[in-house]
């Protein structure tokens, strides 16, 4: 199905407004009970928005605040991850996290009357067990504390400063758009259908009650709207006039390294332990941590930005990053910097998340101020959420006929020589390589192309095979993808975009140029 | 698991470096030379560089670069050797295991006798120079836009900015005048131009297109495509100056801020690299760190001219061949000394002094009236005068030390100012 070609049904049961990873997660699991479901996201593909630029960590809910919504369904989500991903075909590495305390926690100057004895007892035990006491109180289970020695020989990169250290091994590791794309595709496999590059505009409400929701596309009517729309969750929810909230965007910028340098320097997730007073920004976490490709993050910051569309990056904000984390990591490679991304957080002001249906306007349900750690979370919203709707009247019987399995998309570079040969036997566009980096073939490029949600740019065909992910950025295959791509979708080569509309790749035809023609 | 098959070589990437290597090893007397090449046709970089300017010194004329591959691409098709194209070389293992991957034949295992590395390079990023600010469509590398152009016939920009005056960025911009899109200017962080003076005068003066030195690109703006850049003046340490930011207008970014030998592969192999040129360590006979793996052309180091690329080519290849031939003595290699005001130099290792040796080499900095020797032993066994030399350009050395300089322990390479001859 060509998602965006197709037009939209006059009625569904629900309609998602959203296709992050919350919006992803919840059509999957209403998709258990009832096929009659709707996403609409307005940008060219799902998990466009703050599911593509995150640090892609399952947290634990050691980080949160106790007695938050945040921390409660961050530790039931972390738990639930396996069972939540099997069958999609994307992978939870549990990669752990090492909380290291350091000596800077207490500085030397400010110990005051402290001896060294005592010092040096609060560093090395009191503090790492009052960590492990507040996880476990939350219902984290398996924390360490860690010597000296244990965090060295676990992390032989961190700081000589380290004194002592937690080990959470319940930390995992998930290709957040990966995971998206997956679960947008189960849900369309089990019924459900996803449209892209569709904006909702407005919602009828009448006696109370949500009817129908309004797109730049047209309407569909329904009873029954989930908005989660990330950090536009506020204006969406004013259009029906469902809100009373508000989202103040706070960026998180993100350096990326080399993997071929830096996929051993780390093995867990590895922050530095800081007393309230420390914190230098309001991210916590961060700190340097494995992607599910082994490239390296360092990051992320928080800056309290305005604009929802700021995905910029400034030399101060890639400078505050190297600063802030040459403490922890002193000796750290800065030139193995390949790549920099930085994301929109969507904090309301109680800095909570805002799940539940409106008072205002029956069969609208709220999933909003899905910060961080909305991506650890989101089996957990998914569930509250399926529950919600539940009380608002969606079928509550288990469907017999639900498909387990979204068929995982094979990847050339992750087989052995004879499943190669397999497929290049079958089809020989298996075994030409289209991106050098990578090593990506034509036939995964087509594959996307076709994909359960297909890709119609070269972000969306880069998100599901890594084409220009590598050392070369795509300055090799950037046309021969480009090419593949006109080709499937039966258009010219200058109107492929880089992520849909208002981003092409070329401006024209060497001829409509000295034609004095071209974009 | 059909048996690997044994070439008497193999030779990997079909550029210039890759054609020159393959016709020497062949004409010095092995049978079964295998050249692979990833791309659709032979040549490299080459057909991409429609301009002229190539072959002054193998040839003493001056050609276009496909004229310039077409010269060694006629000769492979006539020599007997067994051309694999559209075929990808994924691994090389320390013991000279090859596996490569093409459609026909689906994965491809080698065993070869020797092998010659000639992958060239890759450009730098946007990333690797850390600009920051949006990552809209229209950010683009001279080298990837060159091909766009010249080869695929569309264009990635209409108003465009490049960042580096390296010889790609040059050509780009009057690439790009010539084609109808208008080149806004030309920044260059360093205070003076990256690539060759000629192109200076040819691409840039001839077209009344700006040279910005001691400038860069500070922030790109844009969050679909781009839509202009800030770009300021840097000072001594090439930090921006807050002061002199300006904003310019324009659709494309356009990078030829250097090139980073290919050397993925070479790295799977244990093959020792020389930080300083990016490139295998080699000896005089392009030797690599690793038995029967030889290297050469821009894999090495960035040369400036495809001349000199085939002249490394010709020495792995023969090289290739005397040491499947069991012609090759192995000695106790020397060390090649970097002297005064010499950057890098190739190759860093020398086994033989009783030969003829080429040496390339890069200087530090500008410098007027010079000399660049070379020392063998404290004897001087090469001169020459220069009245000025560059860091963009590869000085090249020919020597042949004989008598007691041939028995040297150590060589120095050195540029110093050259004393008034009266
Ligand atoms: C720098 C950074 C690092 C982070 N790291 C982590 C981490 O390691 N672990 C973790 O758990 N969390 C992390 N988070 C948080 C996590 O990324 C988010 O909580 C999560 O992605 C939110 O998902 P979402 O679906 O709510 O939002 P989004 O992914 O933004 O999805 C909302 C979607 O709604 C669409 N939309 C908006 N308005 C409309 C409309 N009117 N019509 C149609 N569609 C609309 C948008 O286009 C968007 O695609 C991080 C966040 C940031 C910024
Ligand atoms: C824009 C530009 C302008 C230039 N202008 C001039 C000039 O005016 N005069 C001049 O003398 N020189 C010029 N040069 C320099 C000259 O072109 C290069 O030095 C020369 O092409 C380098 O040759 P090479 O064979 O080492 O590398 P390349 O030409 O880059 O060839 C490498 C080959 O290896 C292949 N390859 C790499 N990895 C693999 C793999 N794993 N498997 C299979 N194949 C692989 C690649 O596909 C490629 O074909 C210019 C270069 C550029 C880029």
């Amino acid at each position: 199905m060509r998602t965006e070609t197709s037009s939209l049904p006059a009625r569904a049961g629900l309609v998602i407004v959203g296709g992050g990873v919350i919006g992803c997660s919840i059509a999957r699991e209403a998709t258990r009970y009832t096929p009659d479901v709707v996403v609409l996201e307005k940008e060219s593909d799902v998990s466009c928005g703050t599911s593509k630029a995150n640090n892609a960590e399952v947290h634990s809910g050691i980080g949160e605040d106790a007695g938050t919504l945040k921390q409660k369904l961050n530790v039931r989500g972390n738990q639930m991850y396996d069972e939540f991903v099997r069958g999609l075909g994307v992978e939870v590495k549990r990669h752990g996290m090492l909380i290291v305390v350091t000596q800077r926690v207490i500085p030397e100057e400010t110990a005051g009357g402290m001896s060294e004895e005592e010092r040096e007892e609060i560093l090395t035990r009191k503090i790492p067990q009052g960590i492990v006491a507040y996880g476990e109180k939350a219902g984290i289970k398996g924390l360490r504390v860690l010597t000296r020695d244990e965090v060295f020989r676990m992390e032989p990169n961190v700081t000589r400063e380290a004194v002592a250290g937690v080990f959470d091994g319940t930390y995992g590791l998930i290709s957040p758009y990966k995971l998206t794309i997956a679960l947008a595709e189960h849900a369309v496999i089990n019924g459900a259908r996803v449209f892209t590059d569709t904006a909702v505009t407005g919602f009828r409400v009448e006696d109370g009650g949500v009817k129908a929701v309004i797109t730049d596309r047209g309407e569909i009517e329904t009873s029954l709207v989930v908005n989660a729309a990330g950090v536009f969750a506020d204006e969406v929810a004013d259009m029906a006039g469902a809100g009373g909230f508000i989202i103040h965007p706070r960026k998180g910028a993100t350096l990326l390294f080399d993997r071929q340098v830096t996929a051993e320097y780390v093995k867990s997730s590895v922050a530095e332990f800081r007393l309230p007073g420390q914190k230098t920004t309001q991210s916590k976490g961060g700190g340097a941590m494995p992607t599910d490709e082994g490239n390296l993050q360092l990051g992320p910051t928080a800056v309290e930005t305005g604009d929802k569309y700021d995905t910029s990056i400034s030399a101060e904000e890639i400078e505050e990053i190297f600063e802030r984390f040459h403490y922890l990591l002193p000796d750290f490679p800065r030139d193995a910097l390949i790549s920099a991304f930085s994301g929109i957080r969507a904090p309301t002001l109680e800095e909570d998340f805002v799940i539940g249906a409106s008072e205002a306007v029956l069969g609208f349900v709220n999933v909003a101020g899905i910060q961080s750690p909305g991506l650890a979370s989101a089996p957990a919203i998914a569930e509250m959420v399926i529950g919600i709707l539940h009380e608002l009247g969606m079928p509550g019987e288990p469907r017999p006929d639900f498909d387990a399995v979204r068929p995982k998309p094979a990847r050339f570079s992750q087989l052995s020589n004879a499943e190669r040969n397999a497929l290049i036997k079958e089809d020989p566009r298996w075994g030409h390589v289209i991106c050098r980096c990578e090593t990506v073939t034509e036939m995964e490029v087509l594959n996307a192309i076709h994909a359960v949600i297909p890709a119609t740019n070269m972000d969306a065909v880069k998100r599901r095979t890594r084409t220009g992910m590598g050392r070369c950025q795509g300055g090799f295959c950037h046309n021969r993808v480009a090419a593949i791509l006109a080709g499937e979708l039966g258009i010219p080569i200058t109107a492929v975009t880089k992520d849909g509309e208002g981003s092409p790749i070329f401006l024209g035809t060497a001829k409509d140029f000295l034609r004095g023609e071209g974009a | 698991m059909s048996a690997a098959r044994r070439p008497d070589c193999a030779v990997i990437g079909a550029g210039p470096a890759g054609l020159g290597a393959a016709l020497a090893a062949r004409e010095a007397g092995l049978k079964d030379v295998m050249l692979i090449e990833r791309d659709v046709e032979l040549g490299g970089i080459l057909p991409q560089c429609i301009h002229d300017g190539f072959g002054s010194i193998v040839f003493d004329e001056v050609l276009t670069g496909p004229q310039y591959a077409q010269r060694y691409i006629d000769r492979i098709e006539a020599a007997d050797i067994d051309v694999r194209l559209n075929t990808m070389v994924l691994e090389m293992a320390p013991d000279r295991r090859i596996t490569a991957v093409n459609a026909r034949e689906g994965v491809i295992e080698l065993e070869p006798r020797s092998i010659v590395l000639a992958m060239g390079c890759r450009e730098r990023t946007r990333h690797q120079v850390m600009i920051p600010g949006y990552r809209p469509a229209g950010v683009i590398c001279a080298g990837a836009a060159q091909r766009d152009i010249n080869i695929e016939g569309i264009m990635p920009g209409r108003s465009v900015v490049i960042l580096g005056s390296g010889d790609i960025g040059l050509i780009m911009a009057r690439r790009f005048t010539l084609e109808g899109a208008e080149v806004e200017g030309v920044y260059e962080i360093m205070a003076n131009p990256g690539g060759l003076s000629r192109n200076v005068v040819q691409c840039l003066h001839d077209y009344d297109i700006p040279l910005h030195l001691s400038h860069t690109v500070t922030f790109i703006h844009g969050r679909k495509r781009v839509e202009a850049v800030t770009v300021a003046q840097v000072d001594g340490g090439l930090k921006p100056i807050g002061e002199t930011e300006r904003l310019v207008p324009c659709d494309s970014l356009v990078l030829s801020v250097g090139l980073i030998p290919e050397n993925e592969l070479s790295l799977q192999a244990g093959v020792e690299l020389d930080p300083v040129t990016a490139g295998p360590v080699v000896d005089e006979s392009m030797h690599t760190s690793v038995d029967g793996i030889f290297a050469c052309g821009n894999v090495v180091g960035v040369f400036d001219l495809v001349d000199w690329v085939t002249r490394t080519a010709e020495t792995a290849g023969r090289g290739a061949a005397e040491y499947v031939l069991g012609k090759k003595k192995i000695r106790t290699p020397i060390r090649v000394n970097p002297g005064r005001n010499v950057r890098l130099v190739v190759p860093q290792l020398v086994r033989n002094l009783g030969r003829e040796v080429d040496f390339y080499f890069r200087v530090q900095r500008p410098e007027r009236e010079v000399r660049a020797n070379v020392l063998a032993g404290g004897e001087q066994v090469f001169s020459r005068k220069a009245r000025m030399v560059r860091p963009p350009e590869m000085i090249h050395a020919q020597i042949s030390a004989s008598g007691a300089a041939g028995k040297a322990k150590d060589i120095t390479l050195e540029v110093v100012p050259h004393e008034k001859e009266t």
